[in-house]
Parts: structure tokens; C-alpha cells; sequence
């Protein structure tokens, strides 16, 4: 097929992807992908294999939401791209793990700085953690082709090609969000790494405490649940009596920067909504302040 | 009468009442355990929609979905105890013990929105109408939806996905962090048990919902309808697909558009919503990490060791110390080697084993170092304790990144000369007035023009223009001046060199205003203080109250004498009204504000040249002002602007340049207040001034558009108490010294109410605190002056209906004056008299026809406002009238009025009942109010509980009404007495009693035979007493 079409154009001309709708949409709409330099360092090496047009390819197809499904497991990405034909083809990405030794040997590298753990725990890649690794002869980030299996059930012959750069795109802005992704391609869960680093550290640091393994439920921070209650039965007890109650709380002000809660928590994973997440929050955290702030006063609303 | 009750039951807001009598028919028989009776006091469907209407929502309540609830209530044997004796008596203790039963009630379900808006409405009230009672627990949720309020201005929230029976909801979620945690514990504790009292259909056992879930949820329901209906602006119309379902393209999309829908329903398949629930959680799990940490990090700037130098010292070593705080134990504080260190009994007492202690740390330390580049430098070392900071970086600390590291959730403590307001240091800028020379200070007003320089100092120590040049060199934020640190700014310096460059001039207001915080120099430099010699000093210092002002003499015709205070009063009120400036003379009633007021425009009267006085109070009182008037001021005479006679036009005008008071009302003041304009009074006097607080009235309108020297607002509600209320008064009385109305809101308002600015309340107290006098029946300078029993004469209007009704009974007595003779003469005296009193009363008592009660009786409205006071302090009152009749009215009228349990003791209260309610009234928290009926209350009670007595009706036997009075007045009593003795104006009631007081031997001959004494008169004398004075007629 690839022959035919070579030769009936006269010269390669890409086919055009059928529309998807509701596609994961790439967050960044022009320029480059990736914000933060572990997500570019990601893209770097796939820009470094010299796939020429494919790569602005998959770019498109990355903000176009061609990009179906994306998941991510212990060294394997799978994703699902809608190309020009009316089966998707399925992308598989694998990444090369480390051994449980070299894991070992690179926790008692980070150990020595507390900035490694403590930027990890933060949500962010330490900025020299590349050194940490390679003080031990390791590397984070796949840099050779050897690290990297690449595989498209669609008919370019080129390896990677525009689906799996698309693929590769949005995991490396996934990146951005989440800098344990790769770890996790590199063959370590976060609760693992934690408790490693963590264990690691609290062993140097002589108490050889307990290292928690589990990050605690999101469940909990909801206030302290409680247990049944009886009513009492006392009349006056039972109506309550009269008294002025004040809401008590925090001191009530409208905070500067709105939307502070979601944009603490950053971006949502692989956002596949027609308009910016944080954006759209943006605007109604900002609209909703004032309203709150009347009903805490009992202002029946005049100005 | 109904007492509207709301419990919280599976996510809905249910409304439901009680009201005193059973339902007809109320009482049906079920057995229990299957169906639970109908609780006899249950209002039913009809009275709640009549109360919602009355309560003037705008909401329409859909009465179909009107549903039978079961509630469970204390009950003694067969009997459920009702809310408070408003509904019914309780049953009697002994009967059996109380336990809870089940009963049914109906109930109205609010929507969300309906709920709110009702909350709404309830915020401090005790009553939405006359006859409609917030209950306790209705009063509680509007407390909790303030809560609510606070959390979404805040922002403490954060979209979520839950999962319900049918299917997945879209919800916003308050996050429920540190502080607000521990508040809506505090909160749930106040929780009366009948809120969450309602059941569903399971009668075993009552609910048991602990009062934290409850609340929790209910807060819950509130953010995320508040957020939601803000949202509602959808963020895109949702795709439809099919007949109900919309379709959206991702499920993102799906669950965004949920968030702003009415229900917030998600559309999509179960699986793949599942997955977002998921994705959800791990998009919120750091925040769950922070929030469940027993402990948070602590920043703390420690200043460099202190050296004394002469000069300004930029130089020195700060210190940024890290922390770790116990979230229960704020004072728990330890520095974080020891979490390095692994030191176990001190980390043990932060609650956390030191492994989850160490991944916090770090993962606190990280998030840190995001936001303050000095924690991550630190950050390379294996254990940082803090890092080191030049001024420079202090500096930057101070103003920028503590406020950063504070709103992602750290401690940050910083030195107290920073934190604590007014002690930074800065720049401070100094006004020297000099004063003119004008000798005395008659010559002088407001407007008069004023020279004075500027001066300008960094802490103590005045700057000259060279010293600050040098500090401009320096170029450093933080300057350690004589071993205090002070904040200086580029900008500020030269602004300050600018200044003093300058000569400048104002109105002495402008000083004035200046010197109480109100305004800053042009420059934006704090103004510190305002220093003037000569009489503008003088001036300065006693609006400050720094010196006492003057007492001055009592004005030649005012007749009567002032007590101590008074004259202080109207000292005070004489030296704001030389300068023009408007005066709030907020005395506890029955202090006197009437005669210091009288004597203030006696004074001006006689001094200022004859101009007249506008006095505007509500119609109640019209008459007492007259009746003052006459007493205290002789010599001033008094025009009453009321009633239909009343004249217009120019000849109001030159009518009212006759007199030297005008006394008009509220209701006028808007009819009128194109004559009243036309006027340039000498003062405009508004008494019970809490009828322009709400600014936007038209009566508050009218009141800030008339022209006058001068202005006084008297009140004897505590006015400085709300600050909302403050801004109208006192804009009518000082027209913008507290800015404009969204001025006011913006800098006063909302940061005292709402984020309870210290700094903000003491600069409204500095600036109104000048022009607010007001002295409490209690305070110690004024006890000294009173005497123990204080009695004055109310005197109230009649109304149109009264004053015709009162006409009708004298001409029928007229009639029969003619004819008869010997007993039936007297006899028929005697009853006319009775009727005449009860049409004073009250049309109603006199017709006995139960017809309604408010609006038709001079008397009773005048109670009511004067009740409403005496509640707003917390005096408690006794209420005497002869007739049982009227007392029945009262207690009803009074109940429905203000909401609360009224006491009534009348003849046939049976003995063992009249001990309890002597006993309950005498109790700290017993009802404010006791109506008793002259016979049956008049001897042997001990009432010391109240330090008010109204005579309502009069006996004109001093004897009687003594012992009366004395109920309050005994042994036991530690307070004044005020003893208020209601009399109608130009009524027999009025005569009668100028008769007494004229006539020694008249007052004696009444001691001994009560009102016998009338029917010895004379035909024509007779006629002379009861026909009506024309002036009667209120015309209310």
C-alpha cells in the first residue's frame, strides 16, 4: 500500500487523520511541549532520533486529540491513536527497568542530599538528580535507543512514527504534572521509591523507625468522621436554648490569587476537556469568593 | 403563632412548625411502633405555606411535595414536650421520667436554593413576622450556612466526583483543613439535638447521627450549591443526544458540565467514570498527605544579635529557623535537627512516628523550596535546620514570601515589631499647626482656613531633610534605628523630602478629620499625628477626649435642674454643635437624652439667634416631646407638624419660624419633605435614630437631605455595636467622614465582620468615638447620680379609630348625664370611665371582638418599641394593667412581636401555678417580659428580677400603684428602678391626672376611695374631663 501510494502521488503525501472527539488534548497549545526541564529532557531524546516531519506529525496529533487512551504501567506505555484508518492503531512504548540493586545503590546517592527527597516528595524532579544517577553509573532518563522500545500497529515504516511521537508528546507533558511517571517507567512505584529514599534516610539518620508504605487515603481529609450519637432527651437540652452563635472559622478574606487549592494540585491528568481545566476553576473560585463572603456577612445583597 | 423548626435528613433541609393549639382533629390514633401519632402541636401544611409567605420569601414553595415526617421528641408518659411555653405548658415533671418517642410531623422539603434564602432571611432574627418564631434550630443552620459562606469565600474547596446509587455525582467539596476541622467540631457541638432529630420510616430507635456528620454534611450541601449556582452560567451548553442524556465528547467534559448543573448528574459509562473517580483521588492525594500530618512546618525569621549603634545599621545575620508545630497544640514548636536527629520522646509528643514525621518534613521542605529559593538552596545540605538571610532578604521575607508560605498552608512567625500593627516603624508625617489669631473661639467654625507644616519622623526621632537624604544613600528596605528595626521605602523617603519641601493649608474640619485617622496627606505617607497650640489644640485635645471639655452653665429658661451627668451630656453636645459637628447622644433609656436635648436648643435658642429646631421622632412620641417641652422649656414654643390639619407650603414656613421646635415624624419627614427642605433649621434632632439606620429607607434618605447648623441622632439601642448600621447615622450627622457607603463597606465593614480586623475596628472607634456619647444605667459615675426608683409619665397618642371610639362612648355618656340620677348616674360613670380606658388600651379590648391587634393603639406600639430596646440591652420588665382582659392581649401581642415566652399572671391563676411563674421569671434565663394584672400581681410577689415597670393602664391611686411598682423594687433589687406610667395624651387619662397633681386634697380624697371620688363631680365638670382634647388625635 505504502509502494502504491509512493508512486501513484509521485511524492509522499501524509493522509489525513479521521476526527476524534474527546481525544487527551495536549495542554500546551503552541510552541514547545513540556514546562518543566525533566518533561523536555524526556522530549529531547525523542527529538534526538531524527524522524524529521514525523515529529511535527505527532505534535499535531497530540493537540488534535488523536490521541485516544494513554496508560502507563512498570516500563510499558500503551496508548490508542486514531489515525486515517477506521481502526486505531495501538502504540506501545517500553521503557528499560533497573534492577533492584541499582535501586538500591541510587537511594544511598540521593540520601545524601535532602533536596533529592524532599523535591521528589513536592511533586518535583530535583534539578541535578542526573547527577545522583550518574554517580552511580546509572542514568533516569532512556538516552540511547537501546533504552527505548518502540512499536505501531500502523503501516509507516518509519520507527517511531507520528503516532508514537504523539504518544510521546503528551506523556512528556504528563511529565510536568508527575515526575514519578518516570520513575515508574524505570520499574519503581511511588510508595516504593518513598519508602526507599525515606527508609534510606531515617537508617543514616539512626532511628530506624517504621517506613510508611502507604500514602494516606484522600478519604481523610475530610474532617475526623465520628460515631454514633445519641439526642438528648433533656427538653431544654433537646430545643437548644436561645444564644447568639458566632461560625467561628478562620478570618474570612477574599484571597488575592484565586483558585489556590486546584492550582497547588497543578493540572489534571491527561485533561481531555474542551477548555483549560485550571482556567475554567479559575473563573468560578473568582466569581464564587464574593457570593460566599455576603451569605457568611447575612447580607441580603444590596449594594 | 408558629415556631418554625428545620431538621437535617439525608441531604435535605426539612421545614416543619409548631404552633399552640392542636390541628382540628389533630390527635389520631395509631398504635406506636407502627405509625407514630401526630405530634398535637404539628402547624401542618397550610400554616407553613402561610408562614413562608408572611416570612416574604420570593421563592414559590410547592406545596405537593409536602410530605409526613416522624421527629423525636422528649416525651413524659404520653405527652411530647413542646419547644417552650410559646406553644404549650410542659407536662409536669414528676408525671414520669423523659424519654424520646416518635411523633409525626409535616414537613417541607427545601430545595437548596430555598433553603438558602430562607437561611438568609433568619440572620439575627428572632421572628421573619409578627407571629412567625425562628426556631433554635432553624436559628442554628443560618449559623452553620454562614459557615458554609465562609469556606466558598475563602476558597476551601475542590471538585469532586461521588458515587450515589444511581449512578456518579458531580459535587464541590469543602476540604476541611486545620483550622476549619476544628471549627466545625466546635460548631457541631452547639447543635440543638432537634436538628437532627427527624427519622425516615424506621421507629426502633431514634437517630444517631453524630451532630459532626450532620453538620458536615449540611455544610457540604451549602458549598456546593453556592458554588454550583455560580457556575450556573453552564461552561457550555451540554450536547444532547437522544431525549435526555446529553453527550459529551470526553468524559472530562462530562464531569465539568455536572459541576454547573442543577443536579450534577454525570453522563457516561460506569467504568470509565469510575476511572476519573480514581484519576480524582490521585490528583488530590497531596493534599491529603499535608492534611493528615499530625504536624506542619513552621518558618520562624530570627532578627541578627542586637548591637547598639548611633547610626542607621543596614548590616547583620538573619536566621530562618525550621520548625515543626503539633497541628493540636499550636505551642508545641520543635526544631526540625531533632526530626533529623531521630529524637523520640520529642517527636513522640508530636504524635507521629518518625518515619511519616521525616516524609512530611522533606515533602513540606520541597514544596517550600518551590515558592522561597533560600529553602532550596539549604535543601543541599543532608539535614538544613534553617538558612541565613541578609536585611535584603529579611526584607523580602517579611513582605513577600511569609505571605506565600502562609497561603500554601506553613506557619511563618515573624518579629512582633512587624506583625503587630502600627509598631513597623516607617515613616511617619506629623502636621504643626499653628493657629490663627482669633481670641476667642466664638469667631471660629470648621471652615475657617488653617496653616501647617509637615514634619517628618522614623520612629521617636524627627527627621531633618538631610538624614533622610542619607537614608535615600543607604538604599537599604530595613534600617536598625537606635535598636529598633523600621521598614523604610525609596518612595516614601521621597515623598517625605517632597513634602516637607511644602507649606500646606486646610479647613480646621480637614484637621479634625485628619487627627482622627479619617484622611492621609496626599502622599500616602501614615499620618501619625495632628499637633496644633492655641484653641486649635485645645479643640483637637477634647475631640480626642485627651481633655475633658468644659461643663457649661444650665441656660437661663430652662426650667428644672440637671443631674451631674446630664449636664455633661449636654456640655458635650453644646461643644460639638459650636464647631457643627453632628452629635449621637446614645443614653440607656431613661437617662434623660429628652432633657439634655431640650436644654442644648434652650441654650442655642437663646444664644445663636431664633431659628427653629426640626425634631423627628416616631409618632409614639410625639406627644411626649410636646409634654417635655412644656415642662422643661417653658419659653420655647413648640409647633407639632402632624395630623391632617397640618399647614403646607409657605405657610408652614413662616408658621414654623414661629416656633422654635418643630415636631414632626418619620412618616412625615418623607410626605413633607419637600416643606421641610425649603428650611434652614437651626438643628435637625432625630430621636430613636435606629429608624435611619438602614441607609437606603427613604426616611434615611429625607433625614441626610435636610439643611440644618446642626445635627443630633438620639438612640438608646447601642448603635456602636453594629457596624453596619454605623455608616447611615453617622453620615447624617457628619455627611462623609466615613467615606461614601461602598468606602465605608470596603475598609470598615467587611474587615471588622469578616476578618475581624483589630486595626480596622479601633480606627472606626477613633473616628466616630468623637461624635457617640453613650452612658449605661450602670456605669458608676451614673448610679451615683440616679436615685433608686426613677418614675416618668409616657405620654402616647391616640389613633383615628381610638380617638372616634372614645368620641362615640362620651356622647353616649352625655346622653345619659341628662337623664339620670342617684345610682344610675353614678353607675353609669363609672362605666364610661372603665370603657374610655379600654379604648385607650386598645380598640380591641374595648370592642372585645378578638380583631386584630397591631397598628390600632397608640399605647401598645409605644410599648412594643420601648420593649424592643429594654430586649436589646437585656433589662426584663414587669407590665401592669387593670384589666385581665388587656393582659391577655398583651401577652399575646408581645409573644408574637419579639418571639419569646411572655409571662402572664392574672386572678385565676391557680396558687401553686403563680409560684412557678414567679419562679421561672426570676431565673437567669427566664422570659424578659411579665404582664400582670393589677389585682391579682399588685401585692406579695418578689419580682426583683426586672428594673422596668409599665403602668399601661392607670388606677390614679398612687397607693396602688406603688405597691405595684414595689413588686420590682424590694429587697434584692441591686439596680434602678424606671417606672414608666402610660398616659394618652389629651384623654381623661391625661386630666385626671393633672387633676391629682394640681389638687393636694383631690390626691388624698383618691387614696381613700379609688375612683369613686369622679361621680361627686358636677355635669359640666364631668364633660370637661372626658371630651377629648383636639391635639389627642395622633392620626397614626
Amino acid at each position: 500500500m505504502r509502494f502504491w501510494d509512493y508512486y501513484r502521488g509521485g511524492f509522499y503525501q501524509p493522509s489525513q487523520p479521521r476526527q476524534v472527539k474527546g481525544g487527551i488534548k495536549a495542554q500546551t497549545r503552541q510552541g514547545a511541549f513540556a514546562k518543566s526541564w525533566w518533561a523536555k529532557r524526556w522530549i529531547a531524546v525523542l527529538e534526538s532520533f531524527n524522524i524529521g516531519a514525523r515529529l511535527g506529525r505527532g505534535k499535531r496529533y497530540a493537540r488534535e486529540g488523536q490521541v485516544v487512551a494513554i496508560e502507563i504501567e512498570k516500563g510499558l506505555i500503551t496508548a490508542v491513536v486514531q489515525g486515517s484508518r477506521a481502526e486505531p492503531y495501538r502504540v506501545e512504548i517500553g521503557v528499560r527497568t533497573l534492577s533492584g540493586r541499582d535501586w538500591k545503590r541510587l537511594a544511598e546517592a540521593l540520601g545524601k542530599q535532602a533536596i533529592f527527597t524532599a523535591r521528589l516528595l513536592a511533586g518535583e524532579m530535583p534539578e541535578n538528580i542526573e547527577e545522583a544517577f550518574q554517580s552511580v553509573g546509572l542514568s533516569l532518563f532512556p538516552h540511547r535507543r537501546a533504552d527505548l522500545k518502540t512499536e505501531c500497529s500502523c503501516p509507516d515504516w518509519s520507527n517511531p512514527c507520528k503516532h508514537i511521537a504523539a504518544v510521546y508528546y503528551l506523556v512528556g507533558e504528563e511529565f510536568d504534572r508527575d515526575p514519578f511517571l518516570m520513575f515508574k517507567l524505570r520499574g519503581m512505584e511511588r510508595e516504593q521509591l518513598v519508602a526507599l529514599v525515606s527508609g534510606q534516610r531515617s537508617r543514616k539518620g539512626g532511628s530506624g523507625g517504621r517506613v510508611a508504605t502507604r500514602a494516606p487515603r484522600v478519604e481523610s481529609v475530610e474532617a475526623p468522621a465520628s460515631g454514633p450519637e445519641l439526642l438528648a432527651s433533656e427538653p431544654r437540652a433537646f430545643w437548644g436554648e436561645p444564644r447568639g452563635i458566632d461560625p467561628g472559622g478562620a478570618d474570612v478574606r477574599i484571597p488575592a490569587v484565586s483558585a489556590a487549592l486546584p492550582r497547588r494540585l497543578g493540572n489534571f491528568p491527561f485533561w481531555r476537556g474542551e477548555e483549560g481545566f485550571l482556567t475554567s476553576l479559575e473563573v468560578i473560585y473568582r466569581q464564587a469568593s464574593p457570593i460566599g463572603l455576603r451569605i457568611f456577612l447575612g447580607d441580603s445583597g444590596e449594594e | 403563632m408558629i415556631v418554625l423548626h428545620a431538621g437535617f435528613l439525608e441531604d435535605w433541609l426539612l421545614l416543619w412548625g409548631e404552633r399552640p393549639v392542636a390541628a382540628e382533629g389533630g390527635e389520631s390514633r395509631g398504635l406506636r411502633n407502627t405509625t407514630p401519632r401526630h405530634y398535637v402541636h404539628d402547624a401542618g401544611a397550610a400554616a407553613l405555606m402561610e408562614a413562608l409567605q408572611g416570612a416574604r420569601v420570593a421563592f414559590k414553595p410547592a406545596a405537593r411535595h409536602i410530605q409526613e415526617l416522624t421527629v423525636w421528641l422528649p416525651t413524659r408518659g404520653e405527652h411530647p414536650v413542646p419547644s417552650s411555653g410559646l406553644i404549650g405548658e410542659e407536662p409536669p415533671e414528676w408525671a414520669t421520667e423523659t424519654t424520646l418517642a416518635p411523633w409525626s410531623i409535616t414537613a417541607y422539603p427545601l430545595l437548596p436554593g430555598e433553603a438558602v434564602e430562607l437561611l438568609c432571611l433568619c440572620v439575627g432574627k428572632r421572628t421573619l413576622a409578627s407571629g412567625v418564631v425562628v426556631g433554635q434550630d432553624l436559628g442554628y443552620w443560618t449559623t452553620a450556612l454562614r459557615f458554609a459562606g465562609s469556606l466558598v469565600a475563602r476558597q476551601q474547596y475542590l471538585p469532586g466526583l461521588t458515587r450515589e446509587e444511581d449512578g456518579y455525582r458531580a459535587r464541590w467539596e469543602p476540604i476541611w483543613d486545620g483550622g476549619d476541622g476544628e471549627a466545625l467540631t466546635a460548631l457541631a457541638r452547639l447543635m440543638p439535638p432537634v436538628a437532627r432529630a427527624l427519622a425516615g420510616p424506621d421507629l426502633t430507635a431514634p437517630p444517631s447521627i453524630s451532630a459532626v456528620s450532620c453538620l458536615r454534611r449540611f455544610v457540604a450541601s451549602a458549598v456546593d450549591h453556592l458554588v454550583r449556582s455560580t457556575a450556573r452560567r453552564p461552561l457550555r451548553r451540554a450536547p444532547m443526544a437522544g431525549k435526555r442524556q446529553p453527550a459529551f465528547v470526553s468524559v472530562h467534559d462530562a464531569w465539568m458540565y455536572a459541576l454547573s448543573s442543577p443536579d450534577g448528574t454525570v453522563y457516561g459509562e460506569l467504568e470509565e467514570l469510575a476511572r476519573l473517580a480514581a484519576q480524582i483521588d490521585e490528583w488530590r492525594r497531596p493534599l491529603a498527605v499535608s492534611a493528615t500530618s499530625p504536624v506542619r512546618l513552621c518558618f520562624r525569621l530570627e532578627e541578627p544579635e542586637k548591637q547598639v549603634a548611633p547610626v542607621p545599621q543596614p548590616e547583620g545575620v538573619w536566621f530562618v529557623h525550621y520548625l515543626l508545630q503539633a497541628r493540636d497544640d499550636p505551642s508545641l514548636l520543635i526544631p526540625v535537627q531533632q526530626v533529623w536527629k531521630g529524637g523520640r520522646k520529642r517527636i513522640t509528643a508530636l504524635g507521629g512516628d518518625t518515619a511519616r514525621l521525616g516524609e512530611y518534613l522533606l515533602a513540606a521542605l520541597g514544596q517550600a523550596a518551590g515558592i522561597c529559593p533560600h529553602v532550596e538552596a539549604s535543601l543541599k545540605g543532608a539535614r538544613p535546620a534553617g538558612h541565613e538571610l541578609d536585611t535584603r532578604g529579611a526584607h523580602e521575607f517579611l513582605t513577600e514570601k511569609a505571605m506565600l508560605l502562609e497561603q500554601a498552608g506553613f506557619g511563618v512567625m515573624l518579629p512582633s515589631w512587624w506583625t503587630k500593627k502600627g509598631t513597623k516603624g516607617g515613616l511617619e508625617v506629623r502636621a504643626r499647626v499653628k493657629s490663627p489669631d482669633i481670641r476667642a473661639s466664638e469667631g471660629l467654625t470648621l471652615e475657617t482656613l488653617v496653616q501647617f507644616n509637615w514634619e517628618v519622623a522614623l520612629g521617636d526621632a524627627e527627621l531633618t531633610k538631610e538624614e533622610l537624604e542619607t537614608l535615600a544613600r543607604l538604599k537599604e528596605p530595613l534600617v536598625r534605628l537606635r535598636g529598633r528595626w523600621v521598614e523604610v521605602n525609596a518612595e516614601e523617603i521621597r515623598a517625605a523630602i517632597a513634602l516637607l519641601e511644602k507649606r500646606a493649608s486646610g479647613t480646621v474640619r480637614d484637621l479634625v478629620r485628619m487627627t482622627l485617622g479619617g484622611v492621609r496627606p496626599e502622599s500616602g505617607l501614615k499620618l501619625s499625628a495632628v499637633k496644633a497650640d492655641g484653641w486649635i489644640g485645645q479643640l483637637l485635645e477634647r475631640l480626642e477626649g485627651a481633655v475633658a471639655f468644659e461643663e457649661i452653665a444650665i441656660p437661663e429658661g430652662f426650667a428644672g435642674t440637671l443631674r451631674p451627668y446630664q449636664v455633661r451630656g449636654y456640655s458635650w453636645l453644646s461643644f460639638l454643635r459650636r464647631l457643627g459637628l453632628g452629635a449621637c447622644l446614645a443614653d440607656d433609656m431613661g437617662l434623660g437624652k429628652t432633657v439634655q436635648t431640650l436644654a442644648l436648643i434652650q441654650r442655642d435658642w437663646e444664644r445663636n439667634g431664633r431659628r427653629p429646631v426640626l425634631l423627628v421622632c416616631p409618632t409614639s412620641v410625639i406627644h411626649n416631646w410636646r409634654k417635655e417641652a412644656t415642662r422643661f422649656t417653658p419659653r420655647l414654643p413648640v409647633l407639632v407638624h402632624h395630623g391632617i390639619g397640618r399647614s403646607k407650603g409657605t405657610e408652614f414656613t413662616r408658621a414654623a419660624h414661629g416656633h422654635a421646635v418643630v415636631v414632626s415624624s418619620y412618616a412625615l419627614l418623607q410626605r413633607d419633605l419637600a416643606h421641610l427642605q425649603g428650611l434652614a433649621w437651626a438643628g435637625v434632632v432625630v430621636d430613636e435614630a435606629q429608624n435611619i439606620k438602614n441607609p437606603e429607607t427613604k426616611q434615611a434618605r429625607a433625614a441626610r437631605a435636610l439643611k440644618a447648623d446642626y445635627r443630633v441622632a438620639l438612640t438608646g439601642t447601642p448603635v456602636e455595636n453594629n457596624v453596619g448600621d454605623l455608616w447611615s447615622i453617622m453620615d447624617f450627622l457628619n455627611p462623609g467622614f466615613l467615606g461614601s457607603r461602598a468606602e465605608f463597606k470596603r475598609t470598615f465593614l467587611v474587615p471588622i465582620q469578616a476578618a475581624r480586623d483589630p486595626e480596622a475596628a479601633a480606627r472606626l472607634k477613633r473616628l466616630t468615638g468623637p461624635f457617640l456619647l453613650r452612658r449605661l444605667k450602670t456605669d458608676k459615675a451614673i448610679i451615683a447620680d440616679l436615685p433608686e426608683k426613677m418614675e416618668m409619665k409616657t405620654f402616647c397618642p391616640l389613633t383615628r379609630e381610638q380617638a372616634s371610639l372614645y368620641a362615640a362612648v362620651v356622647r353616649d355618656l352625655e346622653g345619659m348625664l341628662e337623664s339620670a340620677a342617684g345610682i344610675r348616674r353614678k353607675g353609669a360613670i363609672l362605666a364610661t370611665l372603665s370603657k374610655l380606658k379600654q379604648v385607650c388600651n386598645h380598640p380591641a379590648h374595648f370592642l372585645g371582638d378578638n380583631s386584630a391587634i397591631p397598628g390600632r393603639s397608640g399605647k401598645l406600639t409605644r410599648l412594643t418599641e420601648m420593649l424592643e430596646e429594654i430586649m436589646e440591652v437585656g433589662d426584663r420588665a414587669l407590665v401592669f394593667t387593670q384589666f385581665a382582659e388587656m393582659g391577655k392581649i398583651l401577652q399575646g401581642y408581645i409573644q408574637e412581636t419579639f418571639g419569646r415566652e411572655i409571662l402572664f399572671l392574672h386572678g385565676a391563676v391557680p396558687q401553686h401555678q403563680r409560684e412557678r411563674l414567679v419562679e421561672r421569671f426570676q431565673r437567669e434565663d427566664g422570659p424578659p417580659v411579665f404582664v400582670l394584672s393589677l389585682k391579682a400581681g399588685g401585692t406579695g410577689l418578689n419580682l426583683t428580677r426586672a428594673n422596668r415597670v409599665f403602668h399601661f393602664d392607670r388606677w390614679w391611686n398612687p397607693a396602688v400603684e406603688n405597691q405595684a411598682t414595689d413588686r420590682a423594687f424590694r429587697i434584692g433589687q441591686r439596680r434602678n428602678v424606671q417606672v414608666h406610667k402610660f398616659v394618652c395624651a389629651g384623654t381623661l387619662e391625661e386630666k385626671i391626672d393633672e387633676m391629682i397633681a394640681r389638687k393636694q386634697e383631690l390626691a388624698e380624697k383618691v387614696v381613700g376611695t379609688g375612683e369613686g371620688w369622679l361621680t361627686e363631680l358636677s355635669n359640666k365638670e364631668i364633660s370637661e374631663i372626658f371630651t377629648l382634647r383636639e391635639e389627642a388625635i395622633g392620626g397614626i
